[in-house]
């Protein structure tokens, strides 16, 4: 999960334009297209090799014979069949087992390198940084706030003001206007902040933070964090004291992200889009903390993080060296995750630092968003290809392509039922099945409220919700295996200029 | 047969009803029955509480040194 860009009232006009082709991102590479193959390829192999699997013990749902009894005025059909203990048993046992073994291999995995000691493929692993910075006190930590802005006259105001009411405030806060032909710069400057006026950039947020960074890095000491935090997102009471007490506590912690949740309004579908991030936010409170992107939308990082990640790009990870942002990624707090975790970088999005999102307005704009989430975060696998600190990636990209072969499947079976008979038969053991889902919905969005608890208790729209989800995600895979194929694009700059030449 | 056969043998709303007792519609239904036991297991995973074995082993919450920022700072 990941924030968008420099969001506001163009929101929508944003990312489809991120969407299009002529705007720079991750030129292909072998990798990307082997990325698309392989997760939809496998996905299917094993649905496949399932289907094989459990055809042969099969028999028609209806063979059983269903019975009738009458409820008042309704006469109602029912059909007892149910699969044998064994094969529900089997069925559960398998899906812990896979579910187990990922997050398992993924603690292995972290575990290994926060014990690293490489100091060349590993700059950031905590052991490493501990011992650079053993009994030597770099001062009591500050934090440095940038807001990266185009064109935010709207927000930018309550977005400081909600700065400076933090309990401890800001000790700087920067407002990186980007481009802004508005009244952006003379707002910051009245509130009484700095602002940094990009030159000449041509990458949008991505660009304009490295602007800003390339100037403040080398003057930032140990505890001198930076945080990053979009123009118009506002931080909830306490953000700033958690990050800073957690960076006090742990010198080896390079990062602390936030924790977002879904604005109130906008409808059904906003109340869908606050389940999900109620359920992301209960899942990452599960994982105590461990982080899977250090969302854009407000993250803190210590200098000597960015400086590394900077130090190695071009080298040790993707990018051009010497920029702490990849300007190519689609989605570039996703990509900045994966560089601090391959580094060997500590990351933890405490319960205690949260931070309040927008959520998408329409279909079509949360069509845009997903769809660049989901090529950014697929490209952004592609460029750093199979590695231990992607595995969990790459799983949780299987599991939503296995999990859309699984939803689909399960639609049409109940299609093919409503069209090929005339009565409705119901299925007692399946019913059961349906109320575990049901609980499952309703206690995982438990925090949410009222409204989102009845959300979830409908099952079926949520189910929808994820139907569409599930779409965006295969179009994404799509996108990226055949069109990329079809029209090969070469990005390339040209005197400071992004120019992409269409190649044959 | 029983019961069902003249409600099966019936015309469905668009397809025919031959079409639930053949043999691929059994192994879709079977892929599908399989699939949501599957989740179902996962479904109720996550409702249960999550329990961390290294929680009862105080061992190995016990730190070598100070992480904090501050050399004299507390050890855990």
């Amino acid at each position: 999960m990941t924030s968008s860009g420099n969001a506001g009232i163009d929101r929508d006009e944003e990312e489809r334009e991120l969407l299009r082709d002529d705007v720079p991102h991750r030129p292909p590479s072998a990798w990307n297209r082997v990325v698309g193959i392989f997760v939809l390829g496998s996905s299917v192999l094993a649905a496949a090799l399932l289907a094989i699997a459990v055809a042969p013990e099969a028999t028609p749902p209806l063979q059983s014979r269903a019975r009738e009894v009458s409820v008042g005025i309704w006469e109602v059909f029912y059909d007892t069949q149910a699969p044998s203990y064994r094969s529900v048993l089997a069925a559960v046992a398998f899906a812990l087992l896979i579910a187990a073994g990922v997050a398992v291999l993924e603690r292995r995995i972290a575990n290994r390198y926060r014990r690293s000691y490489d100091r060349i493929a590993t700059p950031l692993a905590p052991r490493i940084v501990m011992e650079a910075t053993r009994n030597e006190f770099a001062g009591p930590v500050t934090i440095t706030v940038l807001i990266p802005a185009h064109n935010e006259e709207d927000c930018i105001g309550a977005t400081i003001a909600s700065l400076e009411s933090q309990e401890p405030p800001p000790h700087r806060i920067v407002v990186v206007a980007d481009n802004c032909t508005d009244g952006t710069v003379g707002i910051a400057r009245e509130a009484g902040v700095e602002v940094f006026e990009t030159v000449g950039n041509t990458h949008k947020k991505a660009g304009a933070l490295n602007q800003a960074l390339e100037q403040m890095l080398p003057g930032q000491g140990d505890n001198d964090l930076l945080m990053v935090m979009d123009a118009d997102t506002v931080l909830d009471a306490g953000f700033l004291a958690e990050a800073a007490r957690r960076m006090t506590a742990d010198r080896a912690l390079m990062a602390v992200g936030g924790l977002f949740y879904g604005e109130d309004g906008k409808g059904v579908l906003g109340q869908f889009q606050r389940n999900e991030y109620t359920r992301y936010a209960r899942e990452l409170g599960r994982r105590r903390g461990r982080v899977f992107v250090l969302t854009g939308t407000a993250s803190i990082f210590r200098p000597r993080a960015l400086r590394t990640v900077a130090a190695s790009r071009g080298v040790l990870i993707p990018g051009h060296h010497g920029e702490v942002y990849d300007t190519v990624a689609l989605t570039e707090d996703n990509e900045l995750t994966i560089a601090l975790k391959s580094l060997g970088g500590l990351m933890v999005s405490p319960p205690g630092c949260t931070v309040v999102t927008e959520v998408m307005p329409s279909w079509r704009a949360l069509w845009n968003q997903r769809l660049r989430w989901q090529r950014g975060a697929l490209e952004n696998l592609g460029a750093y290809g199979m590695t231990p600190q992607t595995f969990r990636y790459w799983s949780q990209q299987l599991g939503i392509a296995y999990g859309s072969i699984a939803v689909s499947t399960y639609l049409i079976l109940i299609l093919l039922m409503l069209l090929a008979l005339d009565v409705w038969i119901w299925f007692p053991f399946w019913v059961g099945i349906g109320l575990v889902f049901t609980m499952e919905r309703v206690l995982t969005v438990w925090k949410g409220g009222w409204r989102a608890r009845i959300l979830g208790a409908t099952l079926f729209p949520e189910m929808g919700y994820a139907l569409f989800l599930n779409v965006v995600f295969i179009k994404g895979v799509l996108d990226i295996t055949l069109r990329r194929q079809a029209s090969w694009k070469h990005v390339t700059t040209v005197g400071g200029r992004v120019v992409v030449v269409e190649e044959d | 047969m029983g019961l069902i056969d003249p409600l099966v043998i019936a015309q469905g709303l668009l397809l025919p009803s031959s079409v639930v007792q053949s043999g691929w519609f059994a192994a879709l239904a079977a892929f599908v029955a399989i699939n949501t036991l599957m989740y179902t297991g996962l479904a109720i995973a996550k409702m249960l509480p999550k329990v961390y074995i290294t929680d009862y082993d105080p061992r190995r919450r016990r730190r070598a040194e100070t992480r904090s920022i501050h050399p004299d700072g507390p050890v855990d």
